[in-house]
């Protein structure tokens, strides 16, 4: 029975990692994907990890893949460009090497015949949430801690990369809080009641719209 | 017949081989990103299958890392490609050259 539901998910996992690589339009790539971390989600609960079959779908199938479909929404690239000649020879090296790697595998596989452990034995609460928190919390805390500020330093790079503008040079400098500016500060004619916001990024940008650049550079020789 | 260790590793080998041949011969940038997710999964796979046979909760501590590291390469990742589709206006790993003599 086990082994039928593993030979039903192994195989639907490894035709969507299939399809992963073949489709052409990387939103099917995402939605096989997705199927991929389902099924794996379906072997971690036949192997009594039943937290990280959750965590499983809650973080990659959920959270990084509305991501990654964010993204291909956001760039909107429906389709692969047509491929040229070049480095098209990589192709066959690609697929031999990767069946070199299989043929490794499975001759290890089979040759070495020493996992012999029964999974059943002793009371099983290896994977239960209770026992992965209270080994994350005493014995792992140093590698938790690590982690935590590895996400503040991608969050802090996600935005550096991802920000409209580019990199900040060295002379330019951001007001904060007046990069909106009213219009009646850039335009004098315009009506004082009038707040239509005009938007800027940069120091240098505001300077511009404000006619005011004469003092940035008085004040770059300062 | 229970399924063996070596059904989990096997498979597991197969997802990272399809991963590592995704990474090699696509060109979209976004179908090697999901690659490279792909065999992280294969890894934890092989992590929880260890940790389940052998009766320890180490294995799966590190698949929760892992996907940790996983979650973060996939911001900073993604925010990299959005970068570059704004400085090339294309997807395509050969368009990203400009550190090529």
């Amino acid at each position: 029975m086990l082994a039928l539901l593993f030979i039903l998910f192994g195989a639907m996992a490894v035709g969507c990692a299939l399809a992963v690589v073949a489709q052409r339009n990387p939103l099917y790539s995402a939605i096989s994907l997705v199927g991929v971390f389902i099924s794996l989600a379906c072997l971690y609960v036949m192997l009594a990890a039943p937290f990280i079959a959750a965590v499983q779908v809650v973080v990659y199938a959920g959270a990084i893949m509305v991501l990654v479909v964010f993204v291909i929404m956001l760039l909107n690239v429906e389709h692969e460009e047509p491929r040229r000649g070049r480095l098209k020879f990589l192709v066959p090296v690609a697929v031999v090497l990767a069946a070199v790697l299989i043929a490794e595998v499975a001759f290890i596989l089979v040759s070495v015949q020493e996992f012999r452990v029964n999974p059943a034995a002793g009371a099983s609460n290896v994977g239960l949430t209770h026992s992965i928190g209270s080994k994350l919390f005493t014995e792992y805390l140093l590698p938790f801690e690590i982690t935590s500020i590895l996400l503040l330093m991608a969050i802090v790079g996600a935005m550096t990369l991802a920000r409209r503008g580019g990199l900040l040079s060295s002379t330019t400098r951001v007001v904060p809080g007046a990069q909106q500016l009213p219009l009646t500060m850039v335009d004098p004619t315009a009506e004082p009641d009038d707040m239509t916001g005009v938007k800027t990024d940069t120091t240098d940008e505001a300077a511009r719209l404000l006619g005011i650049e004469g003092l940035r550079d008085q004040s770059k020789r300062d | 017949m229970e399924p063996q260790l070596s059904w989990y590793l096997a498979l597991s080998a197969v997802l990272f081989t399809i991963g590592v041949t995704g990474v090699l011969i696509r060109r979209n940038v976004i179908a090697m990103f999901m690659s490279i997710e792909l065999m992280l999964n294969a890894v934890n796979l092989t992590f929880v299958a260890f940790a389940s046979f052998f009766q320890d909760v180490t294995g799966q501590l590190f698949v929760f890392i892992v996907m940790t590291v996983a979650a973060a390469e996939a911001a900073v990742g993604l925010g990299i490609i959005i970068a570059l589709f704004r400085n090339r206006e294309s997807l395509d790993v050969d368009e990203a050259s400009i550190l090529k003599l």
